[in-house]
């Protein structure tokens, strides 16, 4: 084969598969807006005060794992214990955290050190104590040696009290309206619906983007946190509400999932055998319950239930999205015996061919793509005009599904300010140039840890709060 | 079409598509502020516009011009096989309630026909309280668990009734029922409520076991607590959780009721007698005290974790019930 048809080949896959995967795209993000049309209209029809008020408002117990997070997590502590919700319950579950953690949350929040009793419906690394609020009851913190972020989550679960359980990240401040919304959804349908993710939006200090839990503050527009926005965007509006609308949730995202409580005890709670845990759970419960013939949904809300921490260097995103990469590969390949397996319905149909042609094979696609076209314009088999053109039609694709989304929130929401949705606008195609080529490297990155066995978190250091530099 | 054709077709396809949907994000948001309508407001949960929305849903026009035909086909909506038209026509239900009595007998027949949307229709018809009071005692006997549970719940925001009719839903064959009966007797607190939850205390659910302990220890803790001591080493957690908080509420004077739990041979009793006691700030008061003996009897039978957490407490002067008289550590 000489060059010139190499090439060729080379470019008319990347073609394909660009087509391919944004064909996917397309038809995720309308029935996205599908979805998200629906739910908008049902939850109008609703009084969320109805709730509020009901006697019939199931029992939440929100657990909250925590790994040296003594930046954010009183924040986030504070924020949940001012959910507007009757009947809830906030377990804090210190991983073994090697800095001020635990001291600076008891000193916070005014807690005392305390015995309880639990149960053992997993088993979890040993606790060392317990800290407990003398004026709310609600908060327990459980003080445990390290054992990663599924450990701490089995943790808290042994000291559930409650129906259902909603695990969030110690980063994340919440809307307080965000249980009654979530959990309006969950009694629609209690009886299918047994877990539940919502969208979130991303700030490099949560607690500032939405200071008093009501009115959330203009979206932060410099470059990376705003690629990060339409990250979020795209993966909420577009996809999961396509997923939840095919019933084939791929990832009841870890800053904000809620699951029936008696199916994580069924499923014998989080696994520590991977990297992260929600997408291995999320997948674990699709094949529980397919292969059990039970009738379930996993849903997703258009809703912007709180803010979480987006990293604020290159270095520490490509840490996280690096780590994302991973623990779909893990998830994929452990799961394989679903993939294109009719039983397991669409999740097996639709969901895994998703995720290897948009994740798993696309770190093989980016760096082609990058060869071939290069390699092709440099030598002149490619016209310059035409690499350009190429770039800018993906760039264009790339910006309307963006817009789509964003579409989506302000039909949801109309949060932001006008101004700060027009900056959004005008730096969406310089994504593709600048944002993209870290994403892909941050996959690629991800791929080779996942060949070398690499399953630590490799956590990134938390931003800098500036009250507190 | 050649290649060069196609990619600048690509290339008009996807910017057109990039540039109508930011036109219709801003035009959004141009129509809104012409609307007078504020960020905050549109679209968010402030807003509840239902009644546009739930006529729209279900193909209605003006509920209160037409009651017949509103009527008619708010029934046919009730029977669709979407949910999402069922849960709007029972939100709609909820809805014209408020004005209309036959509202609220639609209310109670989905509740008796539809397990399903049950949680839906009881949220509602618990919001309707006072008016659909009446109609709740015949379902006492509805051969389904699941209506006789919302009845029994949904009657605990009427007393008299709850008093007359609920006591006798502690015998129904499904515990879910049982224990139902005695949360809602608890809510209400009728002169029954103790007898009944006391005979269920060895209830063979450990759902309605909990739910007795829980109501005995509501409406009268002390005289309940030397029945609930022996639970704090049921084999169900549950139970035994719901003995610890139900004895913790009833206060520092249980204290002389778990005394000689910390004498028990059980070491599973003497722990959860201890648990108590450090709840109800007893441990923390004792530190103070000049004979240690007591507080060593209860920190031996709590165990190691307990008695870190204790001297943690006394260490920072800290004490767990605040509305204790604070006493300084020894």
């Amino acid at each position: 084969m000489t060059l010139e048809s190499g090439l060729r080949v080379g470019v008319l896959t990347c073609v394909v598969y660009l087509l391919l995967v944004y064909g996917m795209y397309i038809a995720l993000m309308v029935l996205g807006h599908v979805e998200s049309r629906r739910r908008r209209r049902e939850r109008r029809l609703d009084n969320p005060d109805v709730l509020v008020g009901s006697r019939f408002a199931p029992g939440v117990s929100v657990i909250v794992p925590a790994y040296c997070e003594s930046e954010g997590l009183p924040a986030a502590v504070r924020s949940l214990l001012d959910l507007e919700y009757p009947v809830f319950e906030v377990i804090v579950v210190n991983d073994g955290s090697t800095d001020d953690t635990v001291p600076r949350l008891v000193a916070d929040i005014g807690l005392v050190a305390s015995d309880v009793s639990s149960r053992s419906v997993v088993e979890t690394a040993p606790i060392d104590g317990y800290y407990r609020s003398p004026t709310d009851p609600r908060l327990l913190v459980v003080d445990k040696r390290n054992g990663g972020k599924a450990d701490a989550l089995n943790a808290g679960l042994n000291h559930c009290r409650y129906r259902y359980v909603c695990a969030v990240d110690a980063d994340m401040v919440f809307a307080r309206g965000a249980l009654t919304r979530a959990m309006r959804e969950i009694v629609r349908d209690p009886a299918r619906v047994v877990g539940l993710t919502s969208y979130f939006e991303n700030a490099r200090d949560p607690a500032k983007a939405l200071p008093d839990g009501v009115a959330f503050a203009e979206p932060d527009t410099r470059p990376l946190f705003a690629f990060q926005t339409f990250d979020y965007l795209r993966a909420f509006f577009n996809n999961r509400m396509g997923w939840a609308r095919l019933n084939f949730m791929l990832c009841a995202a870890g800053a904000f999932q809620i699951w029936r409580r008696d199916l994580v005890e069924e499923l014998g709670g989080w696994s520590r055998e991977y990297t992260c845990e929600d997408i291995e759970f999320t997948f674990r419960a699709h094949r529980f319950l397919r292969e059990r013939g039970r009738d379930y949904r996993i849903a997703c809300l258009p809703d912007c239930i709180g803010v979480t921490e987006g990293p604020d260097s290159v270095v520490k995103l490509v840490s996280q999205r690096e780590r994302w990469q991973r623990v779909i590969l893990e998830t994929c390949w452990a799961n394989r015996r679903m993939w294109f397996n009719p039983r397991y319905g669409t999740v097996g149909a639709l969901g895994l061919p998703y995720y290897l042609l948009s994740e798993i094979v696309a770190p093989l696609f980016e760096v082609l793509a990058v060869v071939t076209l290069l390699t092709g314009a440099a030598t002149g088999l490619i016209q310059w005009w035409e690499f350009a053109a190429l770039t800018l039609a993906i760039t264009f694709a790339n910006s309307a599904l963006t817009t789509g989304a964003l579409l989506m929130h302000d039909f949801e929401r109309r949060t932001h300010r006008l101004s700060g949705v027009v900056r959004l606008l005008a730096l969406m195609p310089l994504e593709m140039i600048v944002y993209r080529p870290v994403m892909a490297w941050a996959r690629i990155k991800g791929t080779w840890r996942f060949t070398r066995g690499d399953k630590a978190w490799h956590k990134f250091e938390r931003n800098v709060r500036t009250d507190a530099a | 079409m050649d290649g060069r054709s196609g990619l600048v077709l690509l290339c008009a396809i996807s910017g057109c598509a990039w540039a109508l949907l930011g036109l219709a994000v801003l035009g959004g948001r141009l129509r809104a502020r012409r609307r007078h309508l504020t960020p905050e407001v549109v679209g968010g949960d402030t807003e509840w516009r239902v009644p546009e929305e739930v006529l729209d849903k279900i193909g209605l026009g003006d509920a209160a011009a037409n009651e017949e035909e509103t009527r008619q086909i708010l029934g046919r909506s009730l029977r669709s096989d979407d949910p999402a038209v069922r849960m709007a026509s029972i939100t709609a239900l909820g809805r014209l309630a408020g004005r209309f009595e036959w509202a609220i007998d639609g209310l109670v027949e989905v509740l008796v026909r539809d397990a399903d949307e049950a949680v839906k229709v009881a949220t509602e018809l618990d919001r309707l309280a006072p008016r659909p009071g009446p109609r709740l005692p015949p379902l006492l006997g509805h051969p389904s668990s699941t209506v006789r549970f919302y009845a029994v719940r949904l009657l605990a925001g009427y007393e008299p009734l709850a008093a007359r009719h609920v006591p006798a839903m502690i015998e129904d064959r499904s515990a879910n029922v049982r224990a139902a009966a005695l949360e809602s007797l608890r809510d209400v607190a009728s002169g029954e409520t103790l007898r009944c939850a006391l005979r269920l205390l060895d209830d063979p659910s450990p759902v309605v076991r909990a739910q007795a302990v829980r109501t005995a220890t509501a409406v009268a803790p002390l005289p309940a607590a030397s029945f609930v001591v022996p639970l704090l080493v049921d084999r169900s957690w549950w139970v035994r959780n719901a003995a610890r908080e139900g004895l913790v509420a009833a206060g520092r004077d249980v204290a002389d009721v778990l005394a000689p739990a910390l004498e028990s041979d059980d070491p599973a009793l003497r722990a959860g007698a201890a648990l108590v006691m450090q709840d109800i700030g007893l441990v923390d008061d004792l530190v103070a005290d000049v004979d240690p003996g007591q507080l060593e009897r209860i920190l031996d039978a709590g165990g190691g974790r307990l008695r870190r957490a204790a001297s943690e407490r006394a260490r920072h002067g800290l004490h767990l019930a605040p509305d204790r008289p604070h006493v300084e550590p020894a």
